[in-house]
């Protein structure tokens, strides 16, 4: 079984990575990035820069050169988007290139990882939501929406190209040492604020089982998208409290208009998007990944958070 | 008490002696039951040469008034010896059985049985199955190894245990004295205290000084202090009790009475020290069963103790540690358990037996008394502090020092003691789950137990307090038809009332105590409940529902009772002059779900709710993204509340599609609608007083 991964140095590909090297099934990995993952001996590195005009002829070349069994489209930012324009054309317009070429392609199965932050955090919400429940993002925040944005495209994807297995993997927010994305940035403090009188209910992922949901997804005989979130939901506040820091309470407009003033100066570390998720509930329903992926998560979110402190101490 | 800690210092006391004796002991024989006599032995002995040196203040019986007058001389050597408070817990003990009886009580309570009474008055039981000998090899290397370690253990001990006892001995003391009054019932109560303290002290002491100082040790110390404490009791809230009573001339008399007793006493307590203590722990292999049994209530009732550690080599020092408990300690305290006055309520502890009352109570408790104060009739509190301060004045704080330890240590006492007690527990545990319901709210509270709706199986576990007795005894909740809710999935509409939705969480109660055979009801809460700051929080963790179709099916999936409130936030805001009339029920999609679902409707009327938190106006509440804050009191009123069940509606003969067709919808929610309004018409003409019911 030949593999190949785009963004294999990113968070998903560290997750993914080591999981393909130690499958006696997968004979080589096929690295589609602009550097070589260190340390492994089944890759073949081609270096692809998906924010270039010519991305998408170079992975149309190299994919039907080495022909692949799958195709991971894990090329995604987690970091604090210092440029949006370059975020937006990765996660956008390089997602666009790989679809397109893997539509020429005609690879047998693709999987790109996306996030259950795209359903948005609203008041009507239901308590749990499914796959099946309309993507709204976050009105506020490029990082949300690009994702949403992407689902889209890989959805339209789909539809055109039933030849191609496609799963989105909606992850709920990664916990874990070696990741860094907005949450565990947020945790990692020692101090946390929270909206005052709202606590609304979260789900994370341990990183342990983010990697094998994305190496489930090499086999499952399914198609479509399944919520992967960890056992069990905490409250935002005890989310804080399991990964060692404090919940700070602040009332909602004061919190509003701080954040944008510091966002103003520059400053601003806190995205503002993320006063929705600390305002309503957002919990998906991993009943369909468990069922259909045969994934079941292992760790509860409350382990994923005390990971977290462990790692930071 | 902090005298156990600050005011002894244990090293001195403590230390100095051990490591002679540790030389001593080190050589004995290995064996344990062959251990067990030569040491226990050793302290009979040395209990003798202890009152000895004390001026023969026991034996003598014409210095009787000795031991009163000497009691600081007494006290210091106390601090010097370790051995001679243990001599005189013998003494105390001696006295107490009387002296005829001295020896009889040494036979009954061989160590086979000895603990056994603690726990089960009437019969020895099968607890006291003789245990077989168990070597002590362990226990005496580990003995001899470490002797820094074993003082620091033992100095440790000490503090806990004497922590333990003072605990102890005020419950004991607090309980005797429930049932009496006097003027100087707080001072009688504190003497009574310190002296059953300073026993149950010495008891451990001369348990340390023939233990090995090892961890597990601490766990025996802590209970023989506890026991001791716990047995001592009566016999010292009598004997001040009974100082107190009598005057300075009649004093007079007493102790010349006590001096005929002691002189009784002398024959057999010569006897008694010198031959029973030595000979008892061969005769009889001690327990080990029930040993552990009491040590592990002990422990429980003790938050002093529990923080002993646990060693490693447990096991057999423990056991060592039990034996010579049985040598020394335990006999003492339950001799004198039998002569108690009712001592203790504590279910775990033994009730006494009247019957094994064998001492008049006035010849009960003699020596013991001369201990805390010679001038105990114009007992001022300082004079009380330099009682107890005496025996201790082997510590240089005397004086000003001295008495504010004393009051320190009364105050943290009587804290403790406040803590201790049952009714101010319930309540710490209420303010408790109070203060995480604000916590929550707050939107701090953290909680790790929440299923996928949100609710807090903690929170509501913290709170129980609080809402068994607002079902119970604040709104006095009385239910009436609840046997017609189906099992599994039903839809049970209530009317909705007050200004603060109380009545869904009442629901889910009621349900939870009448009908514990139905799965967890939850209940469904309009957005404008749901999304306000803190209280929807609130509600959420205790089981609240945002109402949406999606949830509902989910729910009634799970074959729950789901309670609905159709009049949504329209209901819970109705003025109060239109309470109990019911408004619009929304769009009927509770009958929807019905239809979809095959759940049955099950009409409810609640009366009572109106009242609790009427709604007297409205302030716009727009700033806090409400619509309005509503007006009430300010806190929960206590109306009666009474929660009536009515014939469930099933959907038999109904195909789902139904729920599509609007006339049939209207019509279900129409006679929905009809049968809770009559219902509450009933209970409103059958109220006759909103408050009382």
């Amino acid at each position: 079984m030949r593999i190949a991964v785009t963004g294999a140095n990113g968070d998903y590909g560290k997750l993914l990575l080591p999981r393909l090297e130690a499958d006696p099934g997968v004979e080589s990995i096929l690295v589609l990035d602009t550097k070589e993952p260190q340390g492994t001996r089944k890759v073949e590195f081609h270096r692809v820069d998906l924010t270039r005009y010519d991305a998408e002829a170079e992975l149309t070349d190299a994919l039907t050169e080495r022909p692949v069994d799958a195709l991971f489209h894990l090329a995604f930012l987690f970091g604090p988007i210092l440029n949006g324009p370059l975020a937006h054309e990765l996660e956008v317009i390089g997602t666009m290139n790989v679809l397109t070429a893997v539509g020429r392609a005609r690879l047998p199965r693709l999987v790109v990882p996306s996030l259950t932050v795209t359903y948005g955090a609203r008041g009507n919400n239901p308590a749990l939501l499914r796959e099946s429940s309309p993507l709204f993002g976050c009105p506020h925040s490029r990082f949300v929406n690009d994702k949403v944005e992407v689902e889209g495209q890989v959805r339209a994807f789909r539809e055109r190209h039933p030849d191609t297995r496609t799963l989105v993997l909606r992850f709920a927010p990664l916990l874990g040492k070696s990741l860094d994305n907005p949450v565990t940035r947020l945790l990692s403090h020692s101090v946390v604020p929270t909206l005052l009188g709202f606590d609304p209910l979260w789900q994370a992922v341990h990183e342990e089982d983010a990697g094998r949901a994305l190496h489930l997804a090499l086999r499952a005989d399914v198609a479509g998208e399944f919520n992967i979130v960890g056992r069990g939901v905490l409250p935002w506040s005890g989310l804080i409290r399991q990964a060692g820091a404090q919940p700070l309470p602040l009332p909602g407009p004061l919190f509003r208009g701080a954040l944008r003033a510091l966002g103003v100066v520059g400053a601003g570390t806190l995205p503002v998007a993320l006063l929705d998720y600390m305002h309503y509930s957002w919990v998906a329903d991993g009943e369909r990944a468990e069922s259909a992926l045969g994934f079941v998560p292992v760790h509860h979110v409350r382990d994923a958070a005390s990971a977290l402190r462990r790692s930071q101490s | 008490m902090t005298k156990g800690v600050l005011g002894n210092d244990p090293f001195q006391r403590g230390a100095a002696p051990r490591t002679g004796e540790v030389k001593d002991a080190a050589p004995d024989p290995k064996a344990a039951k062959k251990a067990a006599a030569p040491k226990s032995g050793k302290g009979a002995k040395s209990a003798g040469k202890a009152k000895s040196a004390k001026g023969g203040a026991p034996k003598s019986g014409p210095r009787a008034k000795a031991p009163k007058g000497g009691k600081g001389a007494e006290a210091k050597q106390a601090a010097a010896t370790p051995k001679t408070p243990a001599a005189r817990v013998h003494m105390f003990e001696a006295r107490t059985n009387g002296s005829g009886n001295a020896k009889h009580e040494q036979d009954v309570h061989a160590p086979g049985e000895e603990i056994s009474p603690l726990r089960e008055p009437s019969p020895p039981g099968p607890a006291s199955e003789p245990r077989p000998s168990r070597p002590q090899v362990l226990a005496d290397e580990v003995r001899g190894s470490r002797p820094q370690e074993r003082k620091v253990d033992r100095a440790l001990t000490e503090a806990i245990a004497s922590d333990a006892a003072e605990a102890a001995a005020k419950t004991a003391v607090d309980e005797l004295f429930e049932g009496r009054r006097g003027p100087d019932r707080d001072i009688e109560r504190v003497l009574a205290t310190e002296l059953v303290a300073e026993l149950a002290e010495s008891a451990v002491r001369q348990v340390l000084d023939d233990g090995n100082g090892s961890a597990p040790e601490r766990e025996v110390a802590t209970a023989v202090a506890t026991q001791v404490a716990e047995a001592t009791a009566g016999v010292a809230v009598d004997e001040v009790l009974d100082r107190h009573a009598i005057s300075p001339e009649e004093r007079a008399l007493t102790s010349a009475e006590d001096t005929d007793l002691d002189a009784d006493d002398e024959a057999t307590d010569e006897v008694w020290t010198a031959n029973a203590w030595q000979r008892d722990p061969k005769d009889v292999p001690p327990p080990e069963e029930p040993e552990e049994v009491w040590t592990a209530d002990a422990w429980s009732r003790d938050p002093g103790g529990t923080s002993a550690p646990e060693g490693p080599e447990e096991e057999d020092d423990f056991e060592s540690g039990v034996e010579r408990v049985e040598e020394n300690g335990v006999s003492i305290s339950v001799s004198i358990i039998e002569g108690a006055a009712p001592t203790d309520v504590e279910p775990e502890v033994e009730l006494p037996d009247e019957s094994h009352d064998e001492l008049p109570p006035s010849r009960r408790p003699l020596s013991l008394v001369s201990d805390p104060g010679e001038a105990p009739l114009e007992e001022t509190p300082e004079r009380d502090e330099r009682g107890y301060d005496r025996p201790e004045e082997s510590a240089p704080p005397a004086g000003f020092a001295g008495r504010a330890v004393g009051m320190l240590s009364l105050a943290k006492e009587i804290a403790g003691q406040a803590l201790a007690s049952d009714g101010l527990g319930r309540a710490m545990g209420a303010m408790h789950g109070l203060m995480e319901a604000v916590r929550t709210s707050l939107g701090t509270g953290g909680g790790s137990r929440l299923d996928d709706y949100g609710k807090d199986a903690g929170l509501v576990e913290n709170l129980q307090p609080v809402l068994d007795f607002l079902y119970e005894q604040y709104w006095r909740v009385s239910v009436e038809g609840v046997d017609q809710v189906p099992r599994g999935a039903a839809i049970l509409v209530a009317n909705h009332s007050g200004a603060l939705p109380y009545d869904g969480l009442v629901m889910s109660q009621a349900l939870q105590r009448e009908r514990p055979d139905l799965l967890e009801a939850r209940w469904l809460v309009e957005d404008q409940v749901f999304h306000a700051p803190m209280l929807g929080t609130l509600f959420n963790r205790l089981g609240a529902v945002r109402a949406s179709p999606e949830n509902a099916l989910r729910l009634l999936d799970e074959h729950r009772p789901l309670v609905v409130f159709p009049e949504g936030y329209q209901g819970a805001s109705k003025p109060f002059a239109e309470r109990y009339r019911l408004k619009r029920f929304g769009r009927g999609g509770f009958v929807k779900l019905a239809l979809r679902t095959g759940a049955p409707i099950v009409p409810v009327a609640i009366v009572g709710a109106e009242e609790t938190s009427p709604l007297l106006g409205r302030i716009p509440g727009g700033f806090l993204g409400f619509p309005s804050l509503p007006l009430t009191a300010p806190g929960p009123l206590p109306a009666k509340w009474t929660i009536r069940f009515g014939e469930p509606l099933t959907m038999e003969g109904l195909a789902p599609e139904a729920a599509d067709d609007l006339g049939e919808v209207q019509r279900l929610t129409e006679r929905t609608r009809e049968s809770i309004q009559s219902m509450l018409q009933a209970l409103l003409r059958e109220r006759r007083s909103v408050f009382a019911g």
